[in-house]
């Protein structure tokens, strides 16, 4: 096609060769349509990857959904049946091994509970590094920090895990938690601090160890947000006689909220997911619902990975079925905690956060 | 744009250094701005890093009176500002020799808390500076750190200085709103009733008009006479006519320097030194 101009692109006045590559293809791309069936597709993939995912877990959990009914949200048994000279059994349309029952309960009551401590350890100290790192540090060691924040979120989680499981676990059960749990006093909410503090794998250890994960996703975050606070809006604070901290309540933090929910959710994703450090820590009890927050426990990542060797050893392949339904229950409580969010951010920045917020 | 938190220690530099007398306090008492006075600089030096903004300022600003600051652009005039409420302070590489006197203590005194002190010293800045919370809240906001006023109070201070602003009839409706939905003029009043909920004894003025209309620039204006004589302000402006409308007393600085000081309409018809005569014909042209 359009040849004449090309050439004079390209600085050939005298012979033009439109043969050659690089002008076709540079011509396709000036057409535009290839940029613009990439960026077209480029928007359709994360839809039809969600999408895709779901029907694929869907399809794959069927049997075991309509097996396992509701009563795998409420029941904490976890048995995939008689697996020796026994004959499959064929119950509600679905085949397995005789005796199968499967309760989701504990693995779901872990999830959330580890993802809670992770949250509570995480958030504060997260949005604390962050302020202190924008306001507080001279700009040189500020970055500094901030390369190791960075750093610490690469960290593989089989070595965070590792970690927990060798050093930091035992550390606490010799000599943090058997003090607070001798001390703690016996009434409603507090005796889920009181119990047997064990060797150091279970609840609190997963939940700290996860917390140490989700700090370097959070703090870097919202270490970027309060950066992008106007100076306007903190002096103003600070000409009113506010203290920094009362600065940083008031003002700066609440300016970024909504980013720093989003954040939040960031982490809270990776908590609720995260699967290598929590198997390593967590002490794989698969059928009890935990009552104190030093217990052994699991999560359903920590239980769909332990599981899956012993899941494919069942002839039926319902044991695998329900590992299916496992991972379309927390795909189902990360959408839901991420929809969850958004709302949050939409319905706080709608009454306090200003329009116009670039200043 | 972050603030530095150098290990400025502001009160280690020189103490109170006294005996000298700024001229235009002695040779033009004018009996209508001749009251005691508020705030003195004593032989105050100040820069940040190599730089020196202030030399040697010696200058007095009267109580109950509108004192405007005016001069060519990096003159040191906002630096001075700042300096009132030890916003300076903070600043890396800051540096200060010299004194600041408030009702004859040093601002930079052990016994000063520097929290009271910007309580006691208010301030309004270029432009319009809402916090991200409601309209109320926003009135509120330095009172309620102060603990001047308590949740159930909240209400009322904000209708008293809304109508002191004369903001309150067009906000009453929509308290609990965006402040960032106002116009730029209406945000500044409420930086201003905001400013007068800590009750503050000066209150100092950036460019406050700087980048609102003639119409909010005139109710600014008008609302700064009403604030005198319970309040001392201090008025930066770049514009002489303002300087001429709203004060008392000005002061001219020039690179640095304290050039003259004195009552505006003298300073402005039979300025003392040259290059006073200078700047303000040059601005009248």
């Amino acid at each position: 096609m359009a040849s004449a101009p090309l050439a004079r692109s390209v600085g050939e006045a005298v012979a033009p060769s439109p043969r050659r590559p690089a002008p076709m293809l540079r011509a396709v791309v000036r057409r535009a349509d290839v940029v613009r069936w990439l960026g077209r597709t480029g928007a359709v993939i994360p839809l039809a990857a969600l999408v895709f995912i779901l029907v694929v877990l869907l399809i794959e959990s069927l049997p075991a959904i309509r097996y396992n009914g509701l009563h795998f949200f409420t029941t904490t048994v976890w048995n995939e049946g008689v697996s020796y000279n026994a004959l499959p059994v064929h119950s509600g349309g679905v085949y397995h091994m005789s005796g199968a029952a499967f309760g989701a309960l504990p693995e779901i009551v872990g999830t959330l509970l580890t993802s809670l401590i992770a949250l509570i350890v995480a958030v504060p100290v997260s949005i604390g590094a962050a302020l202190t790192i924008v306001e507080r540090l001279p700009r040189r060691l500020a970055s500094l920090v901030g390369i190791f924040l960075e750093l610490l979120a690469g960290i593989p989680s089989v070595i965070v895990g590792l970690f927990g499981a060798l050093t930091f676990g035992p550390f606490i059960a010799h000599h943090i938690t058997p003090v607070i749990a001798r001390n703690v006093p016996d009434v409603p909410v507090l005796s889920f601090f009181r119990g047997q503090p064990g060797s150091g794998e279970g609840l609190l250890t997963s939940g700290l160890v996860l917390g140490i994960m989700i700090i370097p996703i959070i703090a870097s975050t919202t270490r970027d947000l309060v950066r992008q606070v106007p100076i306007l809006p903190r002096e103003g604070a600070i000409a009113l006689g506010m203290s920094d901290a009362q600065c940083a309540r008031r003002v700066t933090l609440p300016w970024v909220g909504p980013g720093i929910v989003g954040a939040v959710v960031l982490g809270l994703g990776r908590a609720l997911g995260e699967t290598m450090a929590v198997a390593m820590t967590c002490g794989v009890a698969l059928s009890t619902v935990p009552g104190n927050i030093y217990t052994t426990m699991t999560t359903i990542a920590a239980t769909m990975f332990n599981y899956l060797d012993t899941a494919f050893l069942d002839g039926t392949g319902f044991a695998v079925r329900t590992i299916a339904e496992l991972g379309l229950v927390l795909l189902v409580i990360t959408m839901v905690v991420n929809i969850a969010a958004r709302w949050l951010v939409r319905r706080v920045s709608g009454i306090a956060l200003p329009v116009g917020r670039g200043v | 744009m972050s603030t530095q938190a150098d290990p400025a220690q502001p009160a280690e530099a020189a103490g109170p250094v006294r005996g000298r007398v700024d001229q235009a306090v002695v040779t033009a008492p004018h009996a209508a701005t001749a009251g005691p006075v508020a705030l003195t600089t004593a032989g105050l030096t100040l820069g940040f890093g190599t730089r020196t903004i202030l030399s040697d300022v010696c200058v007095d600003v009267r109580r109950g009176a509108v004192t405007a600051l005016i001069g060519p652009t990096g003159s040191g005039k906002t630096t001075l500002l700042r300096t009132f409420n030890r916003m300076n302070d903070r600043v890396s590489g800051y540096h200060r020799k010299g004194d600041v006197l408030l009702d004859g203590r040093s601002i930079w005194h052990p016994g000063v808390e520097v929290m009271e002190l910007r309580r006691r010293i208010g301030m309004l800045f270029q432009r319009p500076n809402p916090f991200p919370m409601s309209i109320m809240e926003n009135v509120v906001a330095g009172a309620r750190a102060h603990r001047l006023v308590g949740k159930a109070g909240m209400k009322d201070v904000a209708e008293k200085h809304l109508t002191a602003v004369g903001l309150w009839g067009a906000v009453k409706d929509r308290l609990k709103d965006s402040p960032f939905r106002l116009s730029g003029g209406q945000q500044q009043l409420l930086c201003l009733a905001r400013a007068l909920a800590v009750t503050p004894e000066v209150l100092l003025l950036d460019e406050p008009t700087s980048s609102l209309d003639p119409a909010a620039t005139q109710a600014i204006e008008e609302l700064v006479r009403t604030l005198v004589p319970d309040i001392t302000v201090i008025i930066v402006t770049h514009n002489l006519a303002q300087a001429l409308r709203v004060a008392d007393r000005t002061i001219f600085l020039n690179q640095g320097r304290m050039v003259e000081n004195g009552e505006t309409r003298q300073l402005f018809e039979h300025p003392a030194e040259e290059e006073t005569a200078h700047y303000v014909a040059g601005r009248f042209g």
